[in-house]
Order: C-alpha cells, then structure tokens, then sequence
C-alpha cells in the first residue's frame, strides 16, 4: 500500500459504518460511535489521513458524534484539558481530536458558527497549539512518553502538524514568550526546541518592533536571525565579506552585541560563527574574548590558554556548528579547560578518526542541519557544550535518564574521564567498565533499556547513550537478586566511586512494602538539610531515585535525578536544587509539586523544590554511612510527617506500608 | 400477524430493529432496565427472571403482559428460553412448547434427542464429581484403544445450561480434570472431543420449514467466526441443509431461529454438537445482516410470529440460494497478559484493507484481568469485511495472538 494514502477500502468501510451510524436510533448510537472512531483511529497516524477526517468532520458534527459526549459543546471546552485527553488513548484520544478538527472547521467557516463562535474557536486553537508544543516538535515530556503508545504519538502530531498549518498564533504571545523563557533559562544542551519555536513564530506571527508587547518575541528573533547591526540583511556568508570591510572597533560592537544575545538567552546565531573565526585568523585576540563575553575568570584562563582555544576554534567552529561557542565561553569560565588531563584530552580527540557507526549515528542526530561540518567537529562541538554546561544535558525522547545523569556527572566532577570514554567509543564504537572487579564491555552485552534511540540528542550522548545503556543494564542485571536495590551496587559502579557508600531505599525487597519511612526520611534530612546534617553542603551530585507522579499525583513510574545542592532560596525557604536529565522545566507532580527551573535561586539548568516537596518523592539515594545515623535523631517528627503525608497520598497508594523501624 | 411481541430480555440493537419495523412489542428484563426504558419511551415490564416463586412465575408475567396484547414471546438471551417457551405454551395452547424449550436447556437431554433422532454425537454422559470425569475419561480411553504412555482423549465439560462458551472446559489430561474442574462445575455434561471443522448455522424457521439457512465458519471457538461460510464449506451446503431440516424436524421446532454447532469430518461426516434457540453470541447476527443485507435481528424475532405472511418472510429474509460476495468477520479480543494498563491498536492493522471496526477501549488504569477457563468476557471485537475467505481466516488466526492490552 502507498504512504500516507487513505484507501478506497478504508474511505468505503467509513462510508459503510457512516451510514449504519446516521440510520442508528439514540439507543445503539453510542456503540456505533465507538466503531466510527475505531475506524477513524487508524487514519490518524498522517496528515492526509487528518486531512480526509477534517473533510468528514461537518457531516460528523451534523448527525451528532458528539452528542452525549464531554465534547458535545464546543464553546464549552477548555484548552488545559486538551493535553491529559490525549494522553488517555483511543477513543477519548480520538474524539478530542475529532473536537479539535471541529473546532478548526467552525473557525474556518466550514460549520455554520456565527462570526464570534468563529472568533472563539480560533483562540481556543492557538491556546490549544502552545499548550502542547511538545506534540506539534515531538518531543514529547517524561510523563506523555510513560503514558502514550508510539502511535498515539504519532496520531496527536499529526494532529498538530496539520492544525498548525492551518492557523496563526497572534493571539498567545505571551505564553510563547514564557514558553521560551522557561527553556532557554535551563541553558539546555541541545537548542533545537527553543530553535523551532522561534522559527514557529517568525513563520506564524508578524511582529511589530514598535509595539512593547512584542519586544521579547523581538529579541529571541535576534539572537538567532539578525545577533548585531551589522548582520541585518545579510547571510552569514555575505556577512564574513563585510566583516573585511571593518575597523576593529566596528568589530567590538559586532562581539559585544551578538555576546549579549547569547548570555541572555543561551543561544548562538551562525553569525557569531562566522565573527569569531574571522576574529582568530585575523589575530584579533582581545576581540575574541568580547566576542566570547567572557566574566574575569574566563577572560584570565583565556589569556592563559590562548593558543589552545584558538585551536579549537579554528578547527571545530563552523557557522553550522555554531551553538558551542557558547559551551567553550562557559567551559572557559568555570575552569574545566584549565585541567591538563581535558586539554590534553580535547587534544587526543582532534587527532582521532571516528569509526563509521559513530559517524553514522551523529549524522543522523543532526536532521537536516548538515553540511561543511564534519561528525568529529559535532562530536568536539557537543563535547564542549557539555563541559561548558554540564546541567543542560538532557535524555531527550528516551528512557536513558541514568546514562544523562552520569554524563552530566562526570562534565562536573571528571571531565577528562568523559572525554576519554567518548574518544575510546568514537574510535572504536566500544566501551568497556570496570564493575566489581570484572569487566562489563558494551560490545558484549545483552539489550539495553533503550531498544530504539530517539536521536534528538547531542552528539556526545548519540555516541555514548547507547553503550552507557547497555552496560548500566548489565550493571543492573549481575547485582541484581541480592535481595536489595540493584542501583546501591550499580550507581557507584557507573558514576564512580565517589558515590557514598550508604544506600537508603524507601521500597524493602524483601517485605516487598515501604518499611520505616520515618527513618528513611530522618537519613535523607540528616545528610543534605544544612539545618540537620551539621551545616554541610553536598559535596557530589547525589544520585537520588524519585517516583514520577502524574499531575494527580498517581504514580506512573521511577526516575533517576541528581540532587545538587540544599539551600536557602532567595525567599529563605530550604529548597533542593537538583538536575533533572529530562529537561522540562513545567511539569506538575500532583499535590502542588510543581518543580522551577528558575527565579527561586536555580543556576541554569537546575530544578527545585522545597526540601519536603522534594524528599515527598524520592525513594532511594546515597548517604555517609558513617555519619548519618547519629545526626537522624535530631530531626523532628513534624518534618518527617510532613513529608510522609505527601508521599502516603500519591505514589505511596501504589505500595504496602510497614511501620516497623529498621537499622539504617 | 403478531399483536405484540414480548422482547425476553434486555437488548438495545434489537429494540432499535423492532422500532425501525414498527412492530409492536414490549421488553421484560430485569428492574434495573427501568429507568433507561421509561426516558426511552420503551414499552417495558420489569421482570425477575432468576426468581420463581408464587408471585413470580409465567401465569404472573402473563398476566403483566396481557394489557399490551402480547401473543408471541421471543427468548433473546439463553436464561429466558424458558420463560417465553412457557409463555409462548400459554398463548399457542400447546404444552410441548414448553417441553422444548427444556429441552434447549439441558445439553445432555437435547445430545439424546440427536441420538435418537439419528444424529452423530460424539460420547457423553451427565458427570456428578471429578470422579465422574476422570471414570469418563477413563472409558474414552479404553474405546480408543489407549496403549500405556499414549496420550489421554480429550474430554469436554460444560454446564448443562449456559450458553455457547461459557464455563466450558477443555481436559486433555488427567491432570487437567484435577487442575482445571472446580466443585461448583457439578453437575454437568462430559463428552468426548468431536474433531473437524467447527461452524454453526443460524436456521430461520416458519411453519416447520427452514426458510433462510446462515452458516457460520468458526475459525477459532469463542474467538473468532466470519460469513458467509468459506468455499470449501460452501460446496457442503446442500448436505448441511439436510442434516439441519433433519434437526428441525426431529426437535419439532415450528417458528423462531435455531443457532446449532456442528463438526464436519475430513470424511464429509457431519457431527451434532448443541443447539439453542436465542441470539446467537459471537455477533454472529450482526454479521450475518451486514453480509446479507438484512435485518437478521428483526427477521429473528418476527419468524417466532406463527400469523407472519408469506409476503412478510419474503421482505424479511434474503432468498435460500443467496451467496453474498463480500465476507464479515470478527475476531473476539481477550487480553493476554494478568495486568494490563493500555489498549494498543497495532500498527499493522491500521494498515489492513480487511479492517472494518473495533470497539475496543483501554483498560481502567491498571486492571487486573479476570483469570477465565471459559469464553464470553472478551473485551471487545475488532471486524473485518473483505472479499476473500481465505484471507479472512488468516487475519482472524493472526489476531488472535495479537497482544492488544500491554
């Protein structure tokens, strides 16, 4: 059968069901419904196929589909419900996206509606649309990914892709702008999200630079469209003609101002690109630095290493590889590049020819963004990225959160440990562990978590995730069956043996039942509360286990996040800074949980919560077993209960409880 | 022609039928049905039908019914057979008619009646205890000649009253009758396995006369069944109707729609195994209207109608020698996994030409699925509709071990 053709079988079955459903009485009318929307569900898995549903939908609508249904109104619908509907599968799924297709028929005029009906239906589409970007990119959030099938994925992209053709957005700017807001303040690794929102706008909404309303929309268009003065009207390749034709002080305004765009919001235009590396050959060293925009500390290591970032300008930057300039700014400035074991390694990596799968699977991670540039120069350019920020390493679209959080570790704490994994598994498509004292290879090992990547990733992760996966599952598989959480082993064993030795877990294996949560609490609060543990602060990321809740609050699954750093917030509440690899800084875990990424004391790329918020999900995480149990008793009951309360009523459903106290 | 049908049971596709027919009728279910029938403006009379007693008998119901002028009583589940067969006594002056509808009733009485009739039946008997089956299954062996290490024959248990699948055991094995029978089976009917094809045939009788024969092949029992029947099966008709005028004749059926299961041999030989006198399970009747062209539901009903005319009939039902082009079928889905928490509708099927419907829904949350030893609780029927038998068995085999609940 061809692609993304709906055939005539198909068009005939629905006419067959149709006609059986317009000659139904009220009595039978709902059970036939339900075969007209099992039919019209497999037709949603392309635009052609919405295409044929949209031109059906006024017939639909006429013989009443929705009557009796929660969509029997359309003025009556809410946008904020939109999202959870689709993530209950088909035939809820289904039927609102019927509802939404009416909706778009009625703003078209295809339905008889009057003109403020037709008015209504357009907003409540674009408010629909920015609701649920992760549909309209694909890229959708860890809850959607636990809950929704591939297909019911596809189906709602679909759904999206084709609503998106069809309208404008002028009407959501704001909640644009927050949108953009909200990612660009994580500085997340991989910038393609926010990339495409921008491009949405340019493409959907003609802003006014004279009306304030459109002044941040405005400004998010610079940084990637139009970074300085000089750059207006021009391609990046007319601009590097123009850039000869410049003073050096015309230069510094070109470096100062595309500088400013991408501290601001962390993204970098193919502009700077083509700046910078016309500032290098051209020996304008201070320049570069401006360009850079570059704090003291990051200016004194520049002068220090001058002639090595150079290299590494010249051989990496690209106006296509351009985003990790802003990597090798921040990699300058928190020092990681003054490490002679990550220089040296950077070094090693320049030299190196990448095996043709690695090749392979960086190029097919970029989509369309090729050319010029070669996979090894993405692989550096990522690496670099990573270092620069090493808490805007994400998952993306896979189940792989331990294998983020460790790469995320070891920018942090061993970079030059990290750059030596991703040279051996650049080279040889290959990566061996070291796990009790045996060897763990990835090219000897069973199957991972991750059967297919989601290749919307960086590519440092594209190069390592997959074999990082395989072998965390060995990890997982030899300790497992010892009666205890796997990860108590597996943990230090990945990341390193920095990880504390003591394990607390929430969940008793053997009871198969949550046992002594007070006490687990107390350890938790004994270790990272600077009101209990002694006025501490954590010296590593602690890798902490949390139960994921929907925004019920049901339990949906686990997660695996590092806990950072627990402090005082600009407001004086006790908050837990943490990284979350799935890089999604609006979620709502139920009961009023609802993590920021920024404006409560975040650093780019942390989430937070308040501590009892926080420690109202966790079930497992590492703790000096030498130290904690004499600081536990100091914490109050009142606090314990507080959490217990948030976690007995949530996650805490899912599970037995015993009440027994255990040696911790 | 009828004055008013009394509907025995509660059935929506078949009220709407009998209002598009513009018959009259009246429903008698159980109480809970009242509220949905009276904002439904559905003739309707509440009825317990799992209570007998002297206030709750078939004189009572008669009378209940008599200001709606009621004279012919349809049974459409299998738990009201008796109840309109005592009334349907009652209104024709007959009392066989009641005896009959024991006889539809009691699995051992009615393979008897086959027996002496003249129909092959496999071995049965009426078993008390798992003693009983395992002595049963005992003396199948002896027959077959059983050799020590040989495999023991297949026994079949099944109540003596549900309908079609339910509480129906396979035992392939000593072992089996000591895992799979429990003490609540007993009493009931053994027989022996009848092998051969299996399909059923939904016979329209009037005046002790088939007039329109449906056959149903079964592709799989209690999964999946599609008609018209296939080529092969086709090709058998004429000795099907044979054997099938032969049953009418013999249970003394004169009006209504009889649903028996047979076996066909590979050596042509055909095998009674039961026969009821409701609407058949399976949706078989609803793809047997959407093959042929007619509304088998309101044909069902009216052919229990002894005044019905010719002329009536003939509108009814399609012609005897009707051979519909394009095929129907269902595939019935059970999940196959104890904790289920999403429905999945396979790629693949989407994709099918053959695919017609489904009205599956996902699971509650996480749900925990009924552990079952018989058929009936599927939770719910995907439909194909294509025009090559072949093709139909195989996608209906195919979807059967499809995993639609993960």
């Amino acid at each position: 059968m061809q692609e993304n053709i709906i055939s005539k079988n198909k068009l005939e079955s629905f006419d067959e069901l149709f006609e059986s459903y317009q000659s139904a009485t009220v009595l039978t009318r709902e059970e036939k419904a339900k075969k007209i929307v099992g039919q019209l569900d497999a037709w949603c898995g392309n635009l052609e196929g919405i295409l044929q549903i949209y031109k059906r939908i006024p017939a639909l609508n006429q013989v009443g589909i929705f009557k009796g249904t929660p969509w029997e109104n359309p003025s009556r619908l809410v946008p904020q419900l939109v999202n959870g509907t689709f993530k209950s599968g088909h035939p809820n799924s289904t039927f609102e996206l019927l509802s939404e297709l009416r909706m778009l028929a009625i703003a078209r005029g295809e339905i008889q509606a009057s003109d403020n009906s037709k008015e209504e239906a357009e907003t409540y589409l674009q408010e629909v649309l920015v609701l649920n970007l992760e549909f309209v990119f694909n890229e959708p959030q860890e809850e959607t990914r636990l809950l929704m099938s591939e297909d019911e994925l596809n189906k709602v992209h679909s759904l999206f892709g084709f609503i998106s053709e069809q309208i404008q957005l002028s009407k959501v700017k704001a909640s644009l702008v927050d949108e953009l807001v909200l990612i660009c303040e994580q500085r997340p690794v991989v910038t393609e999200k926010q990339r495409r929102i921008i491009a949405l706008v340019k493409e959907k909404i003609a802003l006014d630079p004279n009306d304030p309303a459109d002044e941040d929309l405005l400004a998010f268009q610079r940084s990637i469209y139009r970074p300085s003065i000089g750059t207006e009207g021009k391609t990046y390749k007319e601009y590097e003609e123009y850039l000869n034709g410049l003073c050096e002080a015309q230069l510094i305004v070109e470096a100062e101002q595309m500088s400013e765009g991408m501290l601001s919001n962390g993204l970098v235009s193919s502009y700077q690109a083509s700046l910078l590396l016309f500032l290098v050959k051209n020996k304008h060293f201070e320049v570069v630095a401006k360009c850079l925009g570059l704090n003291e500390s990051g200016l004194a290591w520049f002068s220090e290493y001058q002639e090595f970032v150079c290299t590494l300008i010249v051989d990496v930057i690209h106006p296509n590889n351009a985003q990790c300039i802003y990597g090798l700014a921040k990699s300058l400035e928190n020092g990681v590049l003054s490490r002679s074991a990550v220089r040296a390694g950077l070094h090693n990596l320049l030299t190196i020819s990448l095996h043709p799968k690695v090749k392979e699977r960086i190029i097919k991670s970029l989509g369309n963004a090729k050319g010029e540039v070669s996979p090894k120069q993405f692989l550096i350019g990522a690496l670099l990225r990573i270092l620069g920020q090493p808490l805007g390493v994400g998952q993306g679209n896979n189940p792989t959160c331990q294998s983020a959080r460790g790469i995320s570790m070891w920018s942090q704490h061993a970079p030059a440990k990290l750059i030596h994994m991703v040279h051996a598994a650049a080279v040889h498509n290959d990566l061996s562990f070291r796990f009790e004292g045996r060897e763990i290879k990835y090219s000897e090992s069973a199957l991972g978590l991750v059967q297919k990547l989601d290749h919307q990733l960086d590519a440092v992760s594209v190069t390592l995730v997959p074999m990082l996966d395989k072998i965390y599952n060995e990890m997982m598989r030899r300790a497992s069956g010892r009666g205890e959480d796997p990860h108590k082993w597996v943990n230090p064993g990945l990341y390193g043996q920095w990880i504390q030795i003591g394990f607390a877990s929430a969940y008793d294996y053997l009871s198969n039942a949550i046992v002594d949560f007070d006490g687990f609490v107390k350890v938790f609060y004994a270790m990272c509360h600077p009101q209990y543990n002694g006025g501490h602060r954590l010296v590593y990321p602690n890798p902490v286990g949390i139960f994921i809740t929907s925004a019920k609050g049901e339990m949906l699954g686990f997660h695996a996040i590092s806990l950072l750093r627990v402090e005082k917030d600009p407001q004086g509440t006790i908050r837990a800074y943490f990284l979350n690899p799935n890089n999604e800084g609006r979620q709502n875990w139920g009961q009023g949980i609802c993590p920021s990424v920024y404006g409560n004391g975040e650093n780019h790329g942390e989430s937070s919560l308040p501590i009892h918020e926080f420690a109202g999900r966790i079930y497992a995480f590492h703790y000096n077993n030498l130290d904690a149990t004499a600081k536990m008793d100091e914490v109050p009951q009142n606090e314990v209960n507080k959490v217990k309360e948030l976690a007995k009523n949530s996650w805490g459903k899912s599970y037995t409880w015993l009440e027994i106290k255990k040696q911790w | 022609m009828a004055k008013c049908f009394a509907l025995m049971g509660w059935s929506l596709p078949v009220i709407e039928s009998m209002q598009k027919l513009n018959k009259s009728f009246v429903v008698v279910s159980f109480p809970d049905f009242e509220n949905y029938a009276q904002e439904n403006n559905i003739p309707f009379v509440p009825y317990q039908f799992d209570e007998w007693s002297d206030s709750s008998n078939s004189l009572d119901l008669k009378d209940k019914l008599e200001p709606y002028d009621v004279d012919v009583a349809v049974p459409l589940f299998e738990e009201t057979v008796e109840w309109a067969g005592a009334l349907n006594s009652l209104y024709r002056d007959d009392p066989k008619v009641l005896n009959r509808a024991f006889l539809f009733r009691n699995k051992a009485m009615m393979k008897r009646k086959a027996l002496i009739g003249g129909l092959r039946v496999g071995l049965f008997e009426e078993v008390y205890n798992k003693e009983g089956v395992v002595n049963f299954m005992n003396r199948l062996n002896q027959a077959n000649l059983q050799v020590d290490g040989e495999e023991d024959s297949w026994v079949h248990i099944k109540p003596f009253a549900s309908a079609g699948t339910v509480g129906h055991r396979l035992l392939k094995s000593k072992a089996d009758i000591e895992e799979k029978c429990q003490d609540d089976d007993f009493p009931c009917l053994a027989e022996s396995h009848l092998p051969g094809k299996e399909f059923s045939c939904e016979a329209f009788v009037h005046g002790g006369k088939i007039r329109f024969l449906n056959i149903t092949e079964y592709v799989k029992l209690g999964y999946s069944n599609f008609i018209p029947e296939g080529n092969y099966l086709h090709t058998k008709r004429e000795k099907i109707m044979k054997e099938m005028q032969k049953l009418v004749d013999l249970f003394g059926i004169q009006y209504g729609m009889i649903h028996p299961e047979w076996f066909l041999t590979e050596n042509d030989e055909l095998s009674f195994g039961e026969v009821a006198c409701r609407i058949p399970g399976g949706h078989i009747l609803e793809l047997c209207g959407q093959a042929y062209g007619f509304d088998a539901l309101a044909a069902f009903v009216c052919c229990h109608d002894p005044e019905l005319t010719e002329e009536e009939l003939n509108e009814l039902l399609p012609p005897l020698d009707a051979r519909p082009k394009t095929f129907y079928g269902n595939v019935m889905i059970y999940p196959h996994k104890n904790e289920i928490s999403r429905l999945v509708i396979p790629e693949e099927l989407k994709e099918e030409p053959f695919f017609l419907d489904h009205n599956l829904v996902p699971p509650l949350t996480s749900q925990k699925v009924n552990s079952r030893e018989g058929f009936g609780n599927h939770f719910g029927t995907v439909n194909f509709k294509g025009d090559d038998p072949d093709r139909m068995s195989e996608l209906l085999l195919h979807y059967e071990n499809v995993d639609f609940y993960h």
